[in-house]
């Protein structure tokens, strides 16, 4: 299988959907009720391998963007999958059903850091940030200097004052 | 620092030190333990475990996932205990200053006996540390 036979494949099966980005590069952007039933259509194809999950933040148009990206190792094919969520209510349906537990670590770190909810999986505890209490720290308009300034220093100390500058 | 002086001066002829070190700690402290300013011709002693330590080492900025376990580490330490915080990070945030998920005072987590400056600190700055608190312990005055 090379480029062209899966991009004429996946726009059999779910409409005109991919593109070939460069050599050996396919993107695939699909909606969000389709994600689950593409994923597992590329996973039938050979795709076995779920190197990672990203989130990207985008507040002016209050949405996140899903990219899943899957490597063949019969084909040497890398596949990206994006979807976009909405931002503030950010839930989508888990690939755990797929990868297993090499998805449930990617969507625990997302969850941890963009506070994505991922529906299906088991474990979502916080990786690092245990007590937590402040917004997930990766959104954008997360001010992270305001917010260490308000949690760890007093203005009115002197020793301090240089970080209020 | 606590406990009897008599006691203190029977233990600084062999301190045992563990190490609890985050990010770049460990790099910036091997040559101490190595043999161009071997920390064992003052008779300090790695050790593996907390419960037979007498000197905590803690260097690189504590997240507040680790210095939970730091407290435990310290709490496993049998008296007489004293804690030195090694680099900038441990006493300000150092270069972590705005992070969110750093502490920025070791202070206010452990009671800390020494702080060594530095980023990283000199393998001389460190032993200078340990001699002060030998000192220290030497001019102690029997209860």
């Amino acid at each position: 299988m090379n480029e062209s036979d899966l991009i004429r494949d996946l726009d059999k099966e779910f409409g005109a959907c991919a593109q070939e980005k460069r050599k050996r590069r396919v993107w695939v952007s699909v909606e969000l009720n389709e994600l689950i039933d593409v994923c597992r259509f590329c996973y039938g194809k050979g795709f076995r391998h779920l190197s990672t999950i990203s989130a990207t933040d985008y507040p002016s148009e209050g949405m996140y963007e899903l990219t899943y990206f899957l490597w063949s190792y019969e084909d040497k094919l890398l596949v990206t999958v994006k979807t976009t969520i909405s931002r503030d209510k950010p839930v989508i349906d888990s690939v755990t059903s797929i990868w297993g537990e090499s998805a449930q670590i990617h969507e625990r770190e997302l969850h941890e850091l963009f506070g994505v909810k991922f529906e299906g999986n088991k474990d979502l505890t916080p990786l690092f940030l245990e007590e937590w209490d402040g917004p997930p720290p990766f959104r954008r308009d997360f001010n992270w200097r305001d917010y260490v300034r308000e949690k760890y220093y007093d203005k009115e100390n002197e020793r301090e004052k240089p970080y209020y500058l | 620092m606590t406990g009897k002086a008599k006691k203190l001066r029977r233990l600084i002829k062999s301190i045992w030190v563990f190490n609890w070190f985050n990010s770049c700690g460990f790099t910036e402290l091997v040559p101490v333990v190595g043999s161009r300013w071997d920390m064992e011709r003052f008779g300090m002693v790695v050790t593996g475990t907390p419960r037979h330590a007498d000197v905590l080492f803690i260097a690189g900025y504590q997240t507040h996932k680790s210095i939970r376990r730091a407290k435990i580490i310290f709490e496993q330490m049998a008296e007489p205990k004293v804690v030195i915080g090694l680099g900038a990070c441990s006493m300000t945030g150092g270069m972590y200053w705005d992070s969110y998920n750093t502490i920025k005072r070791l202070e206010d987590y452990l009671p800390v006996n020494m702080y060594v400056p530095g980023c990283p600190p000199r393998p001389e700055a460190v032993f200078e540390a340990c001699e002060k608190i030998f000192q220290h312990v030497l001019e102690m005055k029997d209860e």
